[in-house]
């Protein structure tokens, strides 16, 4: 059985999707009976995701694609 | 000599597919508009040069990500030494640190209130190994696997960097909520 600690440890790689099924399996018995560990689970996933969001908003100026199109295609 | 120069539709097309990435991939290393449009436009030309080494079916971002990376440290990193350091802050969880200053573990929602210019802003602070690792796996979702490809580094690296990377975010993002309120920086602690 995962405790907190053993839940902690494996955030990242959970957030990340890098855990085995098996070990996913077993943090997602501790998370339904600990209430802490999956808002903190919560917390991190919402962490990542606005990382992502955060830096997903600029687009390549239409310049620069238009030169590196003609380069690609030439 | 014909074959090299074949550049099929397909190539350029993928390759094109993946400017927006590349673009903001190299705002964020260079923190520069214009050197960003220029680390991005040597990329396509070394990728172009060297498109035989790329497998078609294989991971063309990922491929294309290697290139940029490996052109940034060659141009901009060589004579900044100092960026290379990695600091080690100890752990810090801004789960834990909202928690103890709330009284009861954050919602994620509370997320929803740190203006994403902040976010942006703590990750350009961050020192380049942090920051290039943080773009790989989060931004662009990148496995640990493609993204110690990419750095050329083992993947246990990339796990140590990224999770001390995230400790410096949230570090940060944690000085932004209490200077903009949205926690009280301990004054709602309870003895």
């Amino acid at each position: 059985m995962y405790d907190c600690d053993d839940c902690v440890r494996r955030l990242d790689q959970l957030v990340d999707k890098e855990l085995s099924g098996p070990e996913v399996e077993e943090i997602h018995v501790h998370l339904d009976a600990c209430g802490d560990c999956t808002r903190r689970y919560e917390f991190q996933e919402g962490l990542k995701r606005l990382v992502k969001v955060s830096c997903s908003e600029e687009r390549a100026p239409a310049m620069l694609r238009e030169r590196l199109r003609q380069q690609l295609n030439s | 000599m014909a074959e090299e120069n074949s550049t099929g539709p397909e190539f350029a097309d993928e390759a094109i597919g993946h400017l927006d990435a590349l673009y903001r991939g190299a705002l964020r290393l260079t923190r520069d508009p214009d050197k960003a449009q220029d680390l991005v436009q040597d990329t396509y030309a070394r990728a172009l040069r060297y498109q035989h080494s790329y497998q078609p079916g294989t991971n063309m971002k990922a491929w294309l990500f290697a290139i940029m990376r490996n052109l940034y440290w060659d141009r901009f990193q060589k004579a900044n030494r100092e960026a290379v350091s990695i600091d080690d802050i100890g752990e810090f969880a801004l789960y834990d640190q909202m928690r103890d200053d709330l009284g009861e573990g954050p919602e994620a929602e509370v997320l929803d209130r740190i203006a994403r210019g902040e976010v942006v802003e703590a990750i350009e602070k961050l020192s380049q190994l942090h920051r290039e690792v943080v773009l790989l796996v989060d931004v662009e979702g990148f496995s640990y696997k493609d993204a110690a490809t990419i750095l050329g580094v083992p993947i246990g690296t990339v796990m140590s960097r990224l999770h001390r990377a995230r400790q410096q975010l949230q570090k940060d993002l944690f000085a932004y909520a209490v200077e903009s309120g949205i926690v009280g920086g301990g004054l709602n602690r309870r003895s």
